[in-house]
């Protein structure tokens, strides 16, 4: 084990830098989009050089997210994968809405944060297939009863994940104090892997511990 | 201010297709290579640098031909879709007068309009990226004049003038002549409207929408999601500080330190 005694080495590079530059785009996109979708907000255009070039950042951030998005589901689908236990999690709404005796034991992500990530997957390919479209569609080859709907489902999707983003922020910063060295860093303390980890904790530094 | 119509009695037209030369030569749209298809709808359809044509059709109806000649553009929706869809302030704008204006300066060509108009009319320009269609000749109706193609027009099939006059004239005319007025939602009313023939309805004719009405998919877009895509996160936002106020964060338990 490292240096740090009382700490843990939870996200790799790779995991830390993926997840960073999916955030940047996806916050980027979400800014410049609201940007562009409501007129009030005209300052977000105005800072970034006019209706035209937050058009292209969009687009562009969006190809970065696009990226990222097909990177993520590859670095975590395994992680993120259900399982049986996971139903009794959100049964009791993993604790976090009114008292619970005992929590089935999470492996490395809990039932919330899975559902974030299948969730982040749908809506995201949502968002960049409807996105692809409306940047690339042509006219005179796509009737528009049709490409009105890829408008539409591009900002359906947006509502779902937009406010999905801003839970994971709350519970990945001030809602569970200690969790967000493990994107910083990449570390954690212990006791916090033990609470928020305990079966991925016991098999993957116990045992080697042990050996 | 008035608001006003451009009428196309449909029943007088001749394709002579004067309009659509008076459109190119007003609004300086160049001329475009075409291919002769049979018909003599030339160009096939709209174009960023074709605003209006003369759509043809041959009618068969209980056994009697019609001939149809049908101008198309834009129908200068009262709630139009296309500006509702776009994204730039002052790129497509609802003026008073009725017309709805695009202003190449501001759009970014997203697109948007296209998809959203019920009557297919926007068209863009690739290289561009600018849309482009019928403004009503708004540079020439707010300085009294007529739109051009209704001042080229010999028969009479297009006039333009204060709505309540033209509102009237259509209807005595679709009367005399046993003809219908398209479009007629009246929860969608337009700056354009056609008498059509006796016995022709929008459904035997080409680019028309029988039952025009702002898209449901635009609406859901925009005064659903649009509006909860800030709703759903402030809320989020306000239920994390309810959240971390009540029940408070969720502390690591530090008992369960080098225990077990
Ligand atoms: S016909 Fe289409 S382009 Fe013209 S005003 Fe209506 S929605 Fe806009
Ligand atoms: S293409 Fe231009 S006019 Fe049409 S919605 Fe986009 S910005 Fe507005
Ligand atoms: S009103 Fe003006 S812009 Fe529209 S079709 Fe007629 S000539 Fe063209």
């Amino acid at each position: 084990m490292s240096a740090h005694d009382t700490k843990v080495y939870v996200t790799d590079v790779e995991e830390r830098l993926v997840h960073w530059i999916l955030a940047a785009s996806c916050l980027f996109c979400v800014l410049t989009g609201v940007g562009l979708m409501f007129h009030s907000w005209s300052i977000i255009p105005t800072l970034l050089g006019g209706y035209y070039a937050t058009k292209l950042m969009h687009i562009y951030s969006g190809v970065v997210f696009a990226g990222m998005l097909v990177y993520s589901y590859y670095l975590w689908r395994k992680d993120c994968g259900f399982e049986e236990s996971d139903l009794d999690w959100v049964l009791k709404a993993g604790g976090y809405l009114w008292p619970v005796k005992e929590l089935p034991p999470v492996y490395k992500y809990n039932a919330g944060q899975k559902a974030f990530f299948w969730c982040l997957i749908v809506t995201g390919v949502v968002i960049v297939v409807t996105g692809l479209f409306m940047w690339l569609w042509n006219p005179a080859s796509v009737p528009n009863v049709l490409a009105r709907i890829m408008y539409m489902l591009h900002a359906g999707a947006v509502v779902v994940l937009a406010a999905f983003i801003m839970i994971h922020i709350y519970l990945g910063t001030a809602g569970n104090p200690g969790t967000v060295s493990a994107m910083i860093t990449g570390y954690v303390t212990k006791a916090w892997c033990k609470t928020h980890c305990p079966r991925w904790y016991q098999e993957k530094f116990e045992k080697d511990a042990q050996a | 201010m008035a608001e006003y119509i451009k009428l196309i009695d449909v029943t007088k037209c001749t394709g002579c297709r004067g309009c659509q030369v008076a459109c190119k030569q007003w609004n300086s749209l160049p001329a475009e290579k075409t291919i002769f298809s049979g018909s003599l709808q030339n160009p096939k359809d709209l174009t960023y640098n074709t605003w209006t044509l003369i759509r043809y059709d041959e009618v068969v109806k209980d056994g009697k031909l019609h001939w149809v000649m049908r101008h198309d553009a834009c129908m200068h929706c009262d709630w139009p879709a296309c500006a509702k869809a776009c994204p730039s302030p002052g790129a497509l704008v609802k003026t008073p007068e009725g017309a709805v204006v695009h202003n190449p300066q501001y759009c970014i060509g997203c697109k948007a309009c296209i998809a959203a108009c019920p009557f297919d009319i926007p068209r863009n320009n690739p290289e561009l990226e600018k849309m482009a269609k019928c403004t009503l000749c708004y540079d020439r109706i707010t300085e009294g004049k007529q739109p051009a193609c209704v001042t080229a027009c010999p028969t009479g099939c297009l006039t333009f003038g204060l709505k309540e006059d033209m509102l009237e004239k259509a209807h005595k005319r679709a009367e005399a002549v046993g003809g219908t007025i398209y479009p007629s939602n009246p929860k969608y009313e337009t700056h354009v409207m056609y008498i059509l023939p006796a016995g022709v309805s929008p459904k035997d004719l080409q680019h028309t929408n029988p039952n025009p009405s702002m898209p449901l998919s635009v609406l859901l877009w925009k005064n659903l999601f649009k509006p909860f895509t800030l709703i759903g996160m402030g809320a989020v936002i306000g239920g994390a500080f309810l959240h971390y106020l009540i029940k408070g964060p969720h502390e690591v338990h530090e008992t369960k330190e080098g225990g077990e």
